[in-house]
C-alpha cells in the first residue's frame, strides 16, 4: 500500500525547519537577525502551518 | 481536467474582473480573502494593482457552470476557512514587516489603518453573506431533541455572526480613528469627544440593570415561545396521527385484520417520528429504508403484518435494486400462501456483502413441485439475483413454512 504524504505535515516541518535555521545562524554570528526579520519569519511560520491545515483535504 | 482544477476568472461571483473569485475556487480559499490580500498589497507598495491587472489580462474567462460542491468549498461556514484566512492574514503581515523593514513603505499612518479598516470590512461581509447562507439542522434521536438542537444551533450560529460583525465593526471604525490620530485630524475634536465618551459611560452605568432585565426578559420569552411551538407541533402531530388512527381503528373494530394492520401502520410512523428519521414521500435511495418501505407495501396490499429488521446500509444500485426487488417477490409470495402469520424480513447489510432473509410460518412447499409456467419463484428471484452476481437459496417443506435466502457480494 502507497503511503501518502501529509502535506500538513510537510508544510509545518519545512516552516519550521527554515525558522529554526535562521535563528541558528543568528545565534552562531553568520547573519544578524534584527527583529525587524525575525518577527515577518515567526508570523510567516505560523501564517505556512495554519494555511497548509486549511487547505488540505480530506481523506 | 476539471472545472475546479482549471484557473480561470470567474467574473460572474468577481467584484471587478473575477480574479479572485476564480484563484479562490481554483484553490478552494474564501474569494473575501484572496480581495483583501490585494488590497492591502495595493496600499503597501502598489504591486496588488499590478498583480491584478496582470492576472486579468493572463487569465481566461471560466465557463458560468458552478456546483454544490464548488459552493460547499467557498462557503464562509466552513471551519477550515478560518485557518486559511488566518494562515493568509500572518503571511500578508509577514510581507508587509518585511516591506516596511526594506523601506518600501507609504506610511504608517495609512498602511495600519488600511489593515485594520480591511481586515474589519472582510469580517462584516463574510458575516452578512454567512447570514443569507441556510441553516443547518442536526438530526437527533428524538423529535423534540431534533427541535431543540435545531434552534440550539441556530442561535449559536447567529451569536457567533453577531460576535464577527460586531468585531468588524470595530475594526473599521478603530481603523478609521487610528488613521486620524495618526495623522492628527483627532486634535480639535479631542475635547468634544472625551465629554462624548463620559455622557456614553455614565448613560451605560445608568441604564445597564434595565438593559441587562430587557435582555433576561426577552430570552425567558423566546425559550418560553419555543416550547409553545414545540408542544402545539407535537399536539398537531398526534392529532393528525394517533387520534385519527384510533378514531378509525374504532371504526372498524369487527375486522381484526384491519385494525392490526392500522395499528401497525401506526406504530411505524411514531416509530420513525420519534427516530427523526420521518416518513417523506421521496423515494429511499439506500438499501435499508427502501426494504422498510417494501414491507409497508405487502402489509397494506396483502394485509399480513411484516417484522422488519435491518441492519447497515449502503447505496441503491442497479445491483441492490434487484436484492429489493427480489425480497419485494418473496415477502409477496409469502403474504400470498402463509395465511395470516406474521412475516419477518432480516437484511444485514455490509460494505462488501447482502444478505436478505424472508421467513414465513405459512404451508411451505416444494420447489420441484412448482409448475414451469409459474415464473415468480424461478426468475423473479433465483435468476434475478443471479443476473446481478448474486444467489437465492430456498428452503420450503410442506407445512414447514419457507426461508427465501438472498446473498449479494458487493464489488467495491
Amino acid at each position: 500500500m502507497r503511503r501518502r504524504v501529509d502535506i500538513v505535515s510537510v508544510a509545518a516541518g519545512l516552516a519550521v525547519t527554515a525558522l529554526g535555521v535562521l535563528l541558528l545562524l543568528d545565534q552562531l554570528g553568520v547573519l544578524r537577525l534584527s527583529f525587524d526579520y525575525a518577527a515577518p519569519a515567526v508570523l510567516a511560520t505560523a501564517g505556512t502551518v495554519l494555511l497548509a491545515r486549511g487547505l488540505a483535504r480530506d481523506d | 481536467m476539471t472545472e475546479a482544477a482549471t484557473l480561470a476568472r470567474d467574473p460572474a461571483h468577481g467584484m471587478l474582473g473575477g480574479v479572485c473569485a476564480g484563484i479562490g475556487r481554483r484553490v478552494g480559499v474564501d474569494p473575501l480573502v484572496l480581495r483583501a490580500v490585494f488590497v492591502l498589497a495595493s496600499v503597501a507598495g502598489g504591486a496588488g494593482v499590478a498583480i491584478y491587472v496582470l492576472a486579468w489580462a493572463a487569465l481566461p474567462e471560466a465557463p458560468g457552470a458552478d456546483g454544490a460542491e464548488r459552493r460547499r468549498r467557498l462557503s464562509s461556514a466552513d471551519p477550515r476557512s478560518l485557518q486559511v484566512a488566518a494562515g493568509i492574514g500572518l503571511l500578508v503581515l509577514a510581507v508587509l514587516l518585511v516591506f516596511r523593514a526594506w523601506g518600501f513603505w507609504v506610511g504608517d499612518g495609512l498602511v495600519w489603518p488600511v489593515v485594520l479598516v480591511t481586515s474589519g470590512a472582510a469580517l462584516v461581509w463574510r458575516q452578512s453573506q454567512r447570514e443569507g447562507e441556510p441553516e443547518t439542522v442536526v438530526p437527533d434521536g428524538s423529535a423534540g431533541g431534533r427541535e431543540r438542537r435545531g434552534v440550539g444551533l441556530s442561535a449559536r450560529l447567529g451569536s457567533s455572526a453577531r460576535g464577527g460583525a460586531v468585531l468588524g465593526a470595530l475594526l473599521v471604525v478603530g481603523g478609521g480613528l487610528v488613521f486620524l490620530w495618526l495623522n492628527d485630524a483627532l486634535r480639535p475634536a479631542r475635547d468634544v469627544l472625551l465629554a462624548v465618551v463620559v455622557v456614553v459611560a455614565a448613560a451605560a452605568l445608568i441604564l445597564a440593570p434595565w438593559w441587562l432585565r430587557l435582555v433576561r426578559g426577552l430570552s425567558a420569552e423566546r425559550a418560553e415561545r419555543i416550547r409553545s411551538q414545540e408542544r402545539a407541533e407535537v399536539a398537531a402531530h398526534l392529532h393528525d396521527s394517533v387520534l385519527q388512527t384510533l378514531a378509525l381503528m374504532q371504526r372498524r373494530a369487527d375486522d381484526p385484520r384491519a385494525v392490526a394492520t392500522l395499528a401497525r401502520r401506526q406504530e411505524r410512523e411514531l416509530r420513525a417520528w420519534l427516530n427523526g428519521s420521518g416518513a417523506g414521500d421521496s423515494p429511499p435511495t439506500t438499501l435499508a429504508p427502501a426494504l422498510g418501505r417494501v414491507a409497508v407495501e405487502v402489509e397494506d396490499t396483502h394485509g399480513v403484518a411484516v417484522e422488519v429488521v435491518t441492519v447497515g446500509d449502503c447505496p441503491l444500485d442497479p445491483a441492490t435494486e434487484a436484492v429489493l426487488a427480489a425480497a419485494r417477490e418473496a415477502l409477496t409470495n409469502a403474504a400470498k400462501f402463509a395465511g395470516t402469520e406474521p412475516i419477518a424480513l432480516f437484511a444485514q447489510i455490509d460494505a462488501d456483502r447482502v444478505v436478505v432473509f424472508v421467513r414465513d410460518r405459512g404451508p411451505g412447499f416444494e420447489l420441484e413441485a412448482v409448475p414451469d409456467d409459474r415464473r415468480g419463484v424461478r426468475e423473479s428471484i433465483l435468476g434475478r439475483m443471479q443476473r446481478h452476481g448474486g444467489r437465492a437459496a430456498i428452503q420450503a417443506a410442506p407445512g414447514a413454512g419457507t426461508e427465501v435466502e438472498l446473498v449479494l457480494e458487493r464489488r467495491s
